[in-house]
Parts: C-alpha cells; structure tokens; sequence
C-alpha cells in the first residue's frame, strides 16, 4: 500500500547484538513508525524504555502518545491509520492492558483498518500460570484480530514484528496482534535487519490476488451488460479508500459519468459536492441516494460488502438492477451477501485503470445517460436533505452544515456512534478520502475523540473536528486530557440531546416510547467545567439559535484545543431511516422530507427479536 | 449436504483453536475434526467433517482461506476421495456378546484388539456410515464404551494436498 515496504538493504545496525527490546524499536522504524500509542505497565516496561532510549537519539522521532485507557490508545491508532493510510502501532502491557485493547482491534478488524498492537506478556515460563496481570491474549484476540502472534521463539522475533505490518496492510488490511512476554523483551540476540516469517498460504494467495489483472474477456462481459444499460450506478465502500483507488474510481466515473451513491465507509471516495455525487446510501442514507439505488438498471459495487446496513433484505436490493458487478480484494465477500452478476478480486486501481481503458479504447463505449442524469437531478432536489428550520430549539442539523461551511469538505471529521454520526454523515461535505473517521461495522462509542487525535497526529496540518454526542463521548471522556496534554488543536463538538438519542429513536418507533435506561437528563455532568478543568482555553456551551453562527465561527478560528457544548432539539430524530429488516421503498422520510410512497406505518410492532 | 475439507495448518501456538473458533463464531457445524501431525513438521493437518449448503460451504473454504495460518485448503468432497474412520468398541464379555462379535469380525472386518475377563475391544475401520451400522448392531446392554476417531480423508487419483503441489 502506500508505506513503503521496510528497506531491507543493509541495516546500518545489522549485525549488532542487542535486547529483544531494541529489535522491536528497530523493526517499529524500519516499518515507519512515527508515533506510538499506548499505555505502560509492568510486562512491556523494557520495550518502553527501549523507546525512550531510542527517541533520546533520534531526536523523539517515534513519540509515546499516552491516553487514558488503552482503549483509546487503539483508537488513535485507528484514526491515525484511516486518515494516513499507514499502519498505526499500539504498545500496552499484559492482562488489562491488552484486554482494554479488544474493543479497537475487533473495530479496526470490521472496519479493515491497518494497525499492529503490540501486548506485553508474563514471562514465557510464567504463562498459564494464574500470573499477576496475565490473560491469555492468544486466545482472545485469536477470535478478533487479523492475526495473532505469540512471540515464545526469541529468535523469530524480528521476522514476526516485521510479518505483523505486511500481513496488517496487504490484502484487506487488519489488526494484527503481538504477545511478547517479558523474557523475550529482556533476550539478547543478533539484529539482522531484514527478513520476514514465511506465513506461506497467506502470502501465495495474497500474490494471487494482486496477479489477478482484469482480463479482456470479462471486460467485454462487463461492457456487453454496460452498452445495454440506461441508469448506472456506482456503489463505492470503503474498499475504495483503503485500496487508494479513489482517483482511478472517480476517473471512470466522470469518464461514462456514473453517479456514485457511497456507503458509510466509502465517505469521501468520491467529492461529495459534486453534481453525480449522491452521498450515502442505506438506513440513513439520504433519500436520493436510496431511490437511485431502486431505481438504477446496472449496479457497480466496489469495495462495497452489501452490509445489512445497506441491503437489509439482500433480494430486493437495487430490484431493478438487470446485472450487478462487484469488485472487492477478499473473495469471501463475492456472493457472501447478494449473488452478483459479474466479479473481480483483485488490486482496486489497477481493475479501474483497466476497464477504463478497455471501455474507452476498445469497446469504445459512447455513453449518453442525460436522461438518466435529469433523473438524478430530479431525485436530488426533490427528496434534499431538510429539517425543522423554524424550530425554537437548536436543530443539530444546521450545526453541521455551520459548522461545514468552515470546513468547506477540507476538515477530517471523526465522530462517535448514534444519531450525531448519521447527521455528519448526512450534513457534512468530504471532497476527498481519509477525511471521514467513524466506527462503521462496529458500531463503537467513544471512537470519536481517541480516532481525532491520531488523526492529529497522522494529519497535524489539517483541522480535525471530533463530532460527538453527549453519551458517545462519556465512553473516552478521559481523552479530553490527552488533547490539552499534547496541545493537540483539536476542535471538540458535543450535540448534547441529553441521552442515547439513537437509542432513544428506536425505543419511540418500536418500543412505544419506552425509553428504557437511555435518558440521561438527570446526569449531572457540566461538559463546559469538565473541559475548563481539562485545560481547555475554549469552552462554551452554546444553547440559544441566534449565536449558532457567530458561536460556530469564533469555535473553528481560535487556535488550539476548543470545545463547544451544543444543547439541541432532544426530540430531533435522524431521517430518512430505513427501519430494520425494510426495503428502500418503504423509507421512512420523516416530516420535512418528501417520500415518493404512501406514508409508511411507523406504528407496526416490530418483532423486537429480529431488529438489530 | 455433507462435505469433507482438509486443511493444511501451520504449526503454530492457536492455530488450531482460530480454525475451530471460525466454525463457531460463524455459525457452521463440525460433525468431526480430527488432527495431526504431517510428514513436514512445519504443518499439520485437519480434516473436518461439515454440513451446509453450497453457499455455506463456499463460505467456509473462503473464509478459511483468511486464516493467515492457513496453508491450503481442499473440499474433498467435490472430487472422488476416500474417507476413513476408526471405531474402538469396549463389550462385555458375556454369551451375549460373541454372536455380535463375530459379526462385527466377519462382516464388518473388525478386529479384536484387547480381550482380558473384563471386556473385549474390537476395532473397525471405514466410512462413517459402516460404523453407524456397526454400532446400531450392538445392543446397548454389551456396550461398555464406545470412541470414534472422526473422519479422515484423502484425494483419490493424482490430486495432493502437500506443500510442494502448491
């Protein structure tokens, strides 16, 4: 991918004798590591100081970005990797240390993204011993990560710290996992300064896939289907960011000119303000986006995995697609889902590149979709995102798009999870990938402000808003500190609707309003004071509409970490929303948005066994 | 539909525990799993016995396939293959039990492989369904005990699953 594959020529320090410790050091620079995230403690405490031998020489070229809980240390992590693209690296101790861990890597895990976490361990002959601070980490992140190694061979380490970052950023990059226990830190060996661990079947099929170029023959079956198309349309995942094949994606876009509707992930792939673009699709996609997805007769999925988020019923998804495409790098998700007509495994830029090409110069495709584009039009203007304007109450839609006129789709935006997710997503502009951070498959509160400082870190020129709710941000509260810790100018926007508000939602719709454990009004927290005691030099709380622009302004122009506390409309709800196990067709719209069917019963009870 | 697949596992600390947690974190069935050693030392292998749609097996081999200690996987089933399984029957040794005895001998190629005044343990080997009828022949008054290995499998013809075919 885009980090550079460690240089293996002649080490400088090849050949030197030194701990396990400094080797892991080394390899941590061979790979590119500039910063680390983590958290000390007892079982990892010779690789710490390792680290803090090795930045004393180098100028602190690799930092220890100390979080609160070692949960957030993952999420840094994960945001540093979304927003570079590069692996982010996390060093905890043993037993709390790595289990704190277990939440990030299981995100990163569902959201491909590319981290190595490296756990300290009891020593080798103190495991499975009941040791003070043990846990079988093998065992545990075995179930979640990419791929988990136990270190009990002091000789393969290198070769494996190494492995760790090839395995974590090839094929659909992951989290990988290093157990090393204390006595191997403390080993004294030889550095070689290269090699790797054959892990031979993941390598040949990771070759296999990357050798996997597209072939003629299925170019002409997929432009054979293509000439015959009148409304395509493009369904870009997060597969594209990751495989950084935006601008070979868009290329073929703009070349047919193919709207593109993106999934959560898949925010940024494509410049949201453009007129082809359609913004997000599925249960909270916008309502254009859905009904193009309805009503398109050739559908392109890329790096997209018909998640139930998005086709949550598999057969009647794009029902009117006479043939749909599929690109992805990991063959289990061709047919996993949805059958598809036509796919491709293999690298992401190179199948674009290829079927441009080939639709270009040799099946010299004239394509001539204006009907289709008015159409296109037609649904975005009649079904535009809209809201409660006249509302006395502050509408957490309007702080987005304030809030976005100063980003103007520059601003790497991370959030938490529930309904100030869903409204960033919906409201904000992204003109290019790694700028949009958010716990998609997972689903993780507290992601939001841990992911915007590693994104700080990734990113230290670009703006980096946290978009937080007031139970998301409870979840890393601690992290408050870490920004003003490391004078991090992160802005910090917590839309306070006093509760779960996507908790809240569901309870109303399908619950009949019982709001069961998800209203927080009798909370005593003063997020404004929390944030002053944090050393924050901006804090307000912003609760009557006519200072939302002149508050908003002088939020995103002051330097340094800033916090705003927005008290919003508590009953404001997240539209459209296409309810749990219902098509696109029976979307809920909500009051402000037309809907192109009947108004939907809202009312039906819902088995509550079969939503999620 | 049942199905066979073998898979050639690196030798590595869990490796086995993330191909049977695969299995059960997904949801699949594991009939049998048995495993062991190889003649490369690096690698072991597993034979599993499953059942599933052909989707659901699609599904398995895939997402075995992402396994990083995953070296190869083969669905036996696809192909002609032989399957092998070994049944220890531990029997009272009474009047009873001769007559099935000998049947199980003679019919079903058993062997008796211990015999003290206590109990006689015959050994049969073949595909799971023979054992299945092995055992159902047996009263369950003679049975002191019984254990079956779980299946073994192996291509017919020239098709292998070794490191070097790959």
């Amino acid at each position: 991918m885009q980090q550079a594959l460690a240089k293996e020529e002649n080490h400088p320090l090849a050949g030197t004798k030194m701990t396990g410790s400094d080797i892991i050091v080394q390899v941590l620079a061979q790979e590119g590591t500039d910063v680390i995230f983590g958290y000390s403690g007892g079982a990892i405490l010779p690789t710490y100081d390792a680290v803090f031998r090795f930045n004393a020489e180098t100028n602190e070229s690799m930092p220890l970005i100390v979080p609160a809980n070692e949960q957030g240390a993952g999420f840094m992590a994960s945001g540093y990797a979304r927003a570079s693209g590069k692996v982010g690296v996390v060093m905890v101790t043993s037993g709390p240390g790595a289990t704190n861990t277990v939440t990030p890597v299981r995100d990163c895990m569902a959201d491909s993204t590319p981290i190595v976490v490296i756990c300290g361990q009891v020593p080798t002959p103190a495991i499975g011993s009941d040791g003070f601070q043990e846990a079988p980490i093998a065992n545990i992140m075995g179930a979640v990560a990419k791929h988990i190694f136990l270190i009990t061979d002091p000789t393969k380490l290198e070769a494996t710290i190494r492995t760790a970052f090839e395995i974590a950023r090839t094929g659909r990059p992951g989290p990988v996992v290093i157990d090393i226990p204390k006595d191997v830190q403390n080993w004294e060996g030889v550095f070689q300064g290269k090699g790797q661990l054959p892990i031979r079947g993941y390598r040949e099929r990771i070759d296999e896939i990357a050798e996997n170029l597209l072939a003629d023959e299925d170019c002409e079956s997929f432009y054979a289907a293509f000439a015959k198309s009148k409304r395509p349309l493009i369904y870009a995942g997060g597969g594209v960011i990751n495989a950084n094949a935006h601008a070979e994606m868009c290329k073929f876009a703009d070349k047919f000119s193919i709207p593109v509707v993106t999934t959560l992930m898949g925010i940024g792939a494509c410049d949201t303000t453009q007129p082809l673009s359609l913004h997000m699709l599925g249960m909270h996609g916008t309502a254009f986006a859905n009904y193009a997805v309805d009503d398109c007769d050739f559908l392109i999925a890329i790096g997209a995995r018909f998640d139930d988020r998005v086709a949550a019923v598999p057969p009647k998804f794009a029902p009117n697609a006479k043939f749909i495409a599929h690109f992805d790098i990991d063959p289990s998700e061709i047919h996993k889902v949805k059958t598809v007509d036509w796919h491709h495994v293999g690298l992401l830029p190179q199948a674009m590149n290829k079927l441009l090409d080939f639709g270009v110069n040799k099946a010299k495709i004239s394509s001539d979709f204006s009907d289709w584009h008015s159409h296109v039009a037609d649904l975005k203007s009649t079904y535009a995102m809209n809201y409660d304007k006249n509302s006395e109450y502050i509408q957490p839609y309007a702080v987005i798009e304030e809030l976005n006129k100063h980003a103007k789709g520059e601003a790497v935006i991370s959030t938490g999870v529930g309904q100030h997710q869903m409204w960033a997503a919906q409201y904000f502009d992204f003109k290019s990938p790694r700028l949009w951070l958010t716990s998609g498959s997972m689903g993780t509160m507290g992601f939001g402000l841990p992911a915007a400082i590693g994104a700080q870190f990734a990113k230290p020129n670009l703006v980096v808003i946290d978009i937080d709710g007031d139970a998301s941000i409870r979840m890393n509260l601690g992290d408050l500190e870490t920004v003003t810790t490391y004078k991090l100018p992160i802005k910090v926007v917590v839309l306070n609707n006093l509760g779960d508000g996507m908790v809240k939602q569901w309870q109303k719709l399908f619950f009949k309003g019982r709001l069961s454990a998800s209203d927080k009004s009798l909370h005593m927290k003063d997020f404004v004071k929390a944030a002053e005691a944090d050393g924050y030099k901006y804090a307000v709380r912003l609760e009557n509409k006519t200072e939302l622009s002149k508050v908003i302004k002088e939020f995103m122009e002051f330097k340094g970490p800033a916090f705003i506390e927005v008290m919003i409309d508590p009953d404001a709800g997240v539209y459209p929303m296409v309810g749990p196990g219902m098509t696109f067709d029976q979307m809920i719209t909500g009051d402000y948005i037309p809907s192109r069917t009947a108004k939907v019963d809202t009312k039906t009870e819902v088995d509550s066994s079969e939503m999620f | 539909m049942r199905h066979i697949i073998s898979i050639l596992l690196e030798n590595e600390a869990g490796a086995l525990s993330r191909v049977s947690g695969l299995f059960s974190a997904r949801g699949y069935n594991i009939e049998s799993l048995t495993v062991a050693p190889t003649d490369d030392s690096t690698v072991s292998r597993i034979t599993v016995v499953t059942e599933g749609s052909d989707e659901v097996i699609l599904q398995i081999v895939n997402q075995l396939n992402k396994l990083v200690d995953v070296v190869k996987v083969l669905d036996l089933t696809a192909d002609e293959h032989i399957e092998r399984e070994v049944l220890l029957l531990k029997l009272h040794d009474n009047g009873a039990s001769k007559a099935v005895i000998e049947t199980l001998t003679n019919d079903y190629k058993g062997r008796v492989v211990s015999d003290s005044k206590d109990a006689i343990v015959v050994e049969i080997t073949g595909v799971g369904e023979k054992l299945d009828r092995a055992i159902q022949l047996v009263p369950s008054e003679i049975v002191f005990e019984l254990v079956r290995s779980g299946a073994l499998g192996i291509a017919a013809g020239k098709q292998i699953l070794k490191l070097e075919s790959m």
